[in-house]
């Protein structure tokens, strides 16, 4: 009989080997995209801060957001993988490399928003030099670089087993320059009892350090707005509604990533319905804690009645109304419903729920920073309405729509590198449908 | 693939041109643009150093926006009698301002005393001309104070010249007097001038000044039908000193030297906690390289 890995090899391997006329195509569109993301960029550059819609008052926008947004699918990646990882979940493996992948993916995402913000670029290497380690910027800078660093470890490290499988097996038809470098990558490393291990015991640390980085970066990511005396930021429970809220358009994420590679290169045998309900599951408790956290933050701010704390609820249910309702009733509740009732629970409805769910997601995170910013304890002297209030430019548009194409772009170069389900992970110990809840 | 490949430019320059509708715009831009009306405002300030400033401000209407335009020449004249003399050619600056000071020395008005003030702009392809002017009489803010009965007490005297030169005294007028303050000017009080053209005020004590308590005290005539703006100020050693006090331990402040101690301990343990933990994650990784030296491929 064929060895697992070798079979299974053969089955992802076209993955691998080739790339179809669509997916060229796929991949010229995305380039497209980001090419109008440099365009965009170049116009900015040139014409400074200008050609977007921030303002003296509203100083951070869509860029800010899609920071936010992006490093929270990021730490949503390493707490999932993380904690699928450390126990031994039996379904984890033919979805943990997704997870893995969406958080180095849109860990070199997310901070190139925060350069986008920045008015001097050429002033970034002040951050370093005069950086002081009083000010939460400064934390955020060191927690983002340790987090980086520690998922590019804990990615090696998972990856290692298949960069030995696919260096071994010889029928692959791939560019020497490939083989040389799954030579180069996977280390030597040839599954002795030794190397397993050393492997198992660095792979559980990593999955630990990572959980635990994912919190505590998050929590500084929040701290940012927390620790300002702003309306709606000044809230102690930011730092854990900050990291549920990554969780939970994390889960989101990664079911709609599931969904596409799932279709594209037909891993129906691999990745079942039991996968997007144990996933959707997640979503759901996860969907519970963030209406809860919600709930809890607008009813303390509400009946505190603190005057500007009662000018920004107003403003959210006036100027704000429909994406406050999407992002707070209608990405709460649709993922209790429909994964909550089993008639609902098919893939098709768990998949659009996940969408659902990031765009509200998404639209939570713009909630947080741009209404509050419009609402400013004390007004500017001579400022005009298209000062205080924010409307993002094609320039913010056109760099948020090259990010989402870069986050895909990289992922699919990435699934043509590697397999998206572990081979080395499905042999052996588990087959597909035994392993599956 | 080619064609594909064509489809997806032909995309492109459709998002292209949706997203970006200053490229298809541009020429419509550029021709509405053409002689658009630009409009010019004066600003007078007399000063009592026998000299007056002039501000012109130059802007154009955009739909319902206000722009201002900058590096414009602007030209500004001042009346002889009925001649018009050059009094200087200013560029305007991002905010559409130019100013001028100009001395009154040699200036003479009408039989009145006023003396007429304009600021021209002669256009562009682009910008029709415009021009606007002011007409005031020169006038004269002084000020001086004195102490009595242990009152602080502030003294005003405005005046202004006859058709003869003499000067004669501004009566029956309000003079406002006023702090620079760190954003804008802070009304203290005001000052209603008696037949003789004088009057006081009664200073307060609470004014914070700088560190050795000097305060600039400005007062004003503000929008005369006669005098236009005038205004006259001085400085006295009436505030109270600034203080700035010294933080005894290190706080959060940006500015302060160094973080306060718990918070540089909190981040050294963890970054080392979390460093040492990659360190032996790298570590195992290069023992396994070790043993693979000697170990057989894995299929």
């Amino acid at each position: 009989m064929e060895n697992e890995p070798n079979k299974l090899l053969k089955e992802f391997a076209p993955q691998l080997e080739q790339t179809s006329i669509q997916g060229y195509a796929w991949i010229i569109f995305l380039l497209a995209v980001i090419g109008l993301g440099l365009f965009a960029f170049i116009t900015q550059v040139t014409h400074g801060h200008e050609v977007t819609g921030m303002r003296d008052n509203v100083v951070w926008g869509v860029y800010i957001v899609n920071f936010i947004f992006f490093m929270g699918i990021s730490y949503a990646g390493a707490l999932i993988s993380g904690t699928l990882h450390l126990f031994k979940t039996a379904w984890r493996k033919p979805i943990i490399r997704m997870a893995e992948f969406i958080t180095i993916i849109s860990l070199l995402i997310g901070p190139c928003f925060i350069l986008l913000c920045i008015g001097r670029l050429d002033r970034l290497y002040y951050l370093v030099i005069f950086g002081r380690i009083q000010s939460p910027i400064t934390w955020d800078v060191i927690a983002i670089s340790t987090d980086i660093f520690g998922c590019l470890i804990f990615l090696y490290l998972a990856l290692l087993r298949d960069l030995a499988t696919l260096r071994d097996y010889e029928i692959l038809q791939l560019p020497k320059w490939r083989k040389k470098l799954y030579k180069i990558m996977a280390l030597g490393y040839t599954g002795t009892e030794e190397q397993q291990k050393r492997l198992n015991r660095a792979t559980n640390i990593m999955a630990a350090m990572v959980i635990s980085i994912a919190i505590i970066v998050y929590s500084v990511l929040a701290w940012i707005f927390s620790v300002t005396l702003q309306p709606g930021w000044h809230s102690t429970i930011f730092g854990p509604y900050f990291v549920i809220a990554a969780v939970f358009s994390g889960s989101a994420v990664l079911i709609v990533c599931m969904w596409v590679f799932r279709k594209i290169y037909h891993l129906e045998e691999y990745i079942t319905k039991k996968h997007f309900v144990s996933v959707g599951l997640i979503m759901l408790v996860l969907a519970a804690f963030f209406g809860y956290f919600t709930f809890s933050d607008y009813l303390t701010k509400w009946y505190g009645s603190e005057k500007n704390d009662e000018l920004l609820i107003q403003l959210l249910f006036k100027e704000f109304y429909w994406p406050f309702i999407i992002s707070n009733y209608v990405g709460v509740l649709l993922p209790l419903l429909v994964v909550g009732i089993a008639k609902f629970r098919t893939i098709t409805n768990i998949t659009l729920t996940a969408v659902v769910v990031i765009v509200a997601l998404w639209l939570n995170r713009y909630l947080i920073v741009v209404p509050t910013l419009e609402s400013p304890y004390l007004p500017i002297q001579d400022s005009r309405p298209e000062w205080l209030n924010y409307t993002a430019t094609w320039v913010e548009w056109s760099l948020t729509a090259a990010g989402v194409a870069v986050f895909c772009l990289l992922f699919t170069l990435a699934s043509k590198f590697i397999t998206v389900v572990p081979v080395a992970g499905l042999t052996g110990e588990t087959k597909p449908e035994e392993a599956l809840v | 693939m080619k064609q594909v490949l064509i489809a997806y430019l032909y995309f492109l320059g459709g998002i292209f041109t949706v997203l970006h509708p200053d490229v298809s715009m541009a020429q419509d831009k550029n021709d509405s643009s053409t002689g658009t009306e630009t409009m010019l405002t004066l600003k007078y300030l007399c000063m009592s150093n026998d000299s007056v400033t002039l501000t012109a401000n130059l802007s154009v209407r955009r739909g319902d926006n206000i722009l201002s335009l900058r590096k414009a020449a602007i030209e500004f004249f001042t009346s002889i009698g009925t001649m018009l003399k050059p009094a200087g050619k200013v560029f305007s600056d991002q905010e559409g301002n130019a100013s001028v000071k100009i001395g009154l020395a040699g200036l003479t008005g009408n039989e009145e005393g006023i003396i007429t003030y304009s600021a021209k702009f002669t256009g562009t392809d682009k910008y029709s001309p415009a021009n606007a002017d002011f007409s005031a009489k020169p006038a004269r803010l002084q000020l001086s104070f004195k102490i009595q009965d242990s009152i602080r007490v502030l003294n005003v005297t405005a005046t202004q010249k006859d058709a003869g030169g003499n000067t004669v005294a501004i009566s029956k007028e309000t003079v406002l007097v006023y702090i620079p303050r760190l954003f804008s000017l802070l009304k203290i009080g005001e000052i209603t001038l008696a037949e003789d053209g004088t009057g006081s005020f009664d200073f307060p004590n609470d004014i914070v000044g700088d560190t050795v308590g000097n305060i600039t005290v400005i007062t004003r005539i503000e929008e005369h039908d006669k005098f236009g703006n005038v205004q006259g100020n001085n400085i006295i050693n009436w505030g109270v000193q600034k203080q700035y006090y010294k933080a005894e331990v290190p706080s959060r402040e940006l500015w302060t030297p160094i973080a306060p101690l718990w918070m540089i301990i909190t981040l050294i343990i963890m970054l080392a906690g979390v460093w040492a933990h990659y360190m032996y994650a790298v570590y195992e990784l290069i023992m396994i390289k070790r043993l693979g030296k000697k170990d057989k491929p894995l299929l």
